[in-house]
């Protein structure tokens, strides 16, 4: 009883948290901004310099106005380009227009010798650029018959080149609006990984003490995960679209381990679904849930196959490059206390559940005569 | 170990006898060069460089199904004579069980390992470019990882209903990135003749192998148990 009181308790902070949740990242949280600073200094030494860009030839995108010298392809780069919601909006209309090429245009010379097994009709050309305040231009770039952001590099300090995945990677911002899915994404993937957590922990503490209420503890806490996992993978999308020009992308470490891990405790419910007998049921789900929690991350984070993937998912954890804003943070921390706070809840109650089914039964066995 | 061996003896002779699994396995890996050229026929007939790509791919989900039917095989026969209570009789211990049995899995996954290769090299003129050694190596270490952990969720998967589709839900998420990932991307660099390249997946695999086999041997005892 007392418990069940504890549980609805939780369940009001949590709820009121939660539309504490939507109302300050709909109206207090700032919309993110990208760090546009002295452009114009970085842009006059940027003039002239040249830029190498090895590796991402054959994915370049064909321009209408090739211009070739002897030895150099020249890329328009948009100096004046630093409003990337402006250019989002071009990209969903499909107006990107010459307009938007000519606006003050910087010529950028890069090495033809680069270019070398580039065999297309026209030579690369880049649409859009920003200029960030630590003074690295972020090109995109388009690929034929697409209107999707392909492939992003970074010039750092001219040298060094890095291809990323999109203007996200680089703390860009192309639809802010969504990014408010955040405050609700983040929170419920933060909370499955607990859930399956607390699954692992309460496998393995039934298979060392036999105590059936480890065993209910990992079956709610699976099924809590599952259910918080189905909105962290399902929220995701819907800002990646938008911010990527994709729903998925494979080639990323936190989306396909999230993936795999809500695949394997489906299964897991699945093989608790299939096995009518309650001991076997409880010791073979508790194998399988500690396989599972100790195989996916392990696989994932292996260095040998973590560079067959790279992540482009946004660093929860600010970063030199940027980071939340306070009001944002504050946001985004009520949201995570909120969303634990209901975990927690539901845990009880599931439980409890479980509880009942457990002595619903037991009864229906000794009504059935079976003692 | 002995009984181990005595264990995987035991089921390979009941496997000659019977030819079930094998016979099963053998068809099931013709299918898929068929499904193969039913799927890629166009392009292998316009590009046949693509050979590459494609033959490391449809080697592993072959490689892999048809573990997963051995796999499943090896346990459910044992709980439908139910011979399985026999086997817990015994007086030994349950890991030995379970070397048993990855064991006997390990000898005829292999073979389907071999046949599969083969017709792959028959039916499409495909000589591995020359490299069919490492092929087949890359084969060996990659199918342990699979055994060894197959063989510890076939023993978990036995338990339920509809067990046959059980296992491919519970294994799958399991070997996508700790053994077929890293597989076809070695296998591919083997058929390209520079397996060294793959040196790092090589050792990933084993390296999972190793943690498989440890979990295994360990937590078997509260799979098959009463």
């Amino acid at each position: 009883m007392k418990k069940s009181r504890l549980g609805l308790m939780l369940t009001v902070v949590a709820l009121a948290m939660i539309l504490a949740t939507t109302y300050l990242a709909l109206y207090f949280a700032p919309l993110p901004q990208t760090s546009v600073g002295a452009a114009d200094q970085i842009l006059s030494s940027v003039e002239g310099s040249k830029i190498r860009v090895a590796g991402f030839v054959s994915e370049l995108i064909y321009a209408s106005n090739p211009i070739i010298s002897d030895s150099h392809v020249q890329i328009f780069a948009l100096a004046d380009f630093t409003d990337y919601s402006r250019f989002a909006e071009a990209r969903a209309h499909g107006q990107l227009s010459e307009r938007w090429w000519t606006i003050n245009p910087l010529v950028v010379e890069v090495a033809l010798d680069e270019l070398a097994g580039y065999s297309g009709p026209y030579p690369p050309f880049s649409l859009g650029m920003n200029l960030s305040a630590e003074g690295k231009i972020i090109y995109g770039l388009l690929t034929p018959n697409s209107t999707v952001f392909d492939h992003f590099l970074t010039v750092c300090s001219f040298d060094k080149v890095e291809v990323g995945a999109g203007p996200g990677e680089f703390g860009l911002v192309t639809a802010p609006v969504a990014q408010k899915i955040f405050y609700f994404h983040m929170p419920s993937a933060w909370v499955s990984y607990l859930a399956f957590f607390v699954t692992l922990v309460g496998s393995a503490l039934y298979l060392k003490t036999r105590n059936a209420k480890y065993d209910r503890l990992a079956h709610s806490s699976a099924e809590l995960g599952v259910l918080f996992a189905t909105i962290a993978i399902t929220t995701g999308p819907v800002w990646a679209k938008q911010e990527w020009g994709v729903y998925w992308r494979w080639d990323d470490t936190k989306l396909v381990t999230t993936f795999i891990l809500w695949l394997v405790y489906i299964g897991y419910l699945s093989l608790r679904a299939a096995v009518p007998e309650h001991g076997t049921r409880a010791r073979v789900s508790a194998v399988y849930g500690i396989l599972g929690f100790v195989t996916v991350p392990m696989s994932l984070l292996s260095s040998r196959i973590a560079p067959l993937l790279r992540s482009s998912h946004p660093q929860v954890i600010a970063t030199s490059r940027g980071g939340l804003s306070p009001e944002a943070g504050l946001t985004i921390g009520i949201a995570v206390i909120a969303f634990t706070l209901l975990f927690a809840a539901m845990l009880i109650k599931r439980v409890e559940i479980a509880e009942s089914e457990e002595e619903l039964e037991e009864l229906k066995r000794v009504v059935g005569g079976e003692e | 170990m002995r009984a181990a061996l005595h264990l995987a003896a035991k089921d390979l002779k009941v496997e000659l006898r019977s030819k079930e699994m094998i016979s099963a396995m053998f068809l099931f890996s013709l299918l898929i060069v068929l499904a193969f050229r039913f799927a890629f026929g166009e392009d292998l007939d316009s590009d046949p460089e693509k050979m590459t790509d494609l033959a490391a791919s449809a080697l592993w989900i072959c490689f892999s199904f048809a573990a997963i039917v051995g796999m499943h095989t090896s346990f459910a026969k044992e709980k439908d004579r139910e011979t399985l209570e026999g086997l817990l009789l015994c007086p030994i211990d349950r890991s030995e069980i379970f070397l048993g049995k990855v064991l006997s899995n390990l000898a005829i996954v292999f073979i389907v390992d071999a046949l599969s290769i083969l017709f792959f090299a028959l039916f499409f003129s495909y000589d591995y470019g020359g490299n069919v050694a490492a092929v087949i190596l890359v084969a060996l270490v990659g199918t342990m990882g699979l055994v060894l952990v197959g063989t510890l969720v076939a023993a978990i998967s036995v338990n339920g209903r509809a067990r046959e589709a059980l296992l491919p839900i519970l294994l799958i998420p399991l070997i996508a990135f700790s053994v077929i990932v890293p597989c076809v991307s070695a296998t591919r660099n083997a058929m390209n003749g520079d397996l060294a390249e793959s040196v790092g997946e090589i050792e990933s695999i084993v390296g999972f192998a190793v943690i498989f086999g440890a979990i295994g041997y360990f937590s078997i005892e509260y799979v098959l148990e009463g």
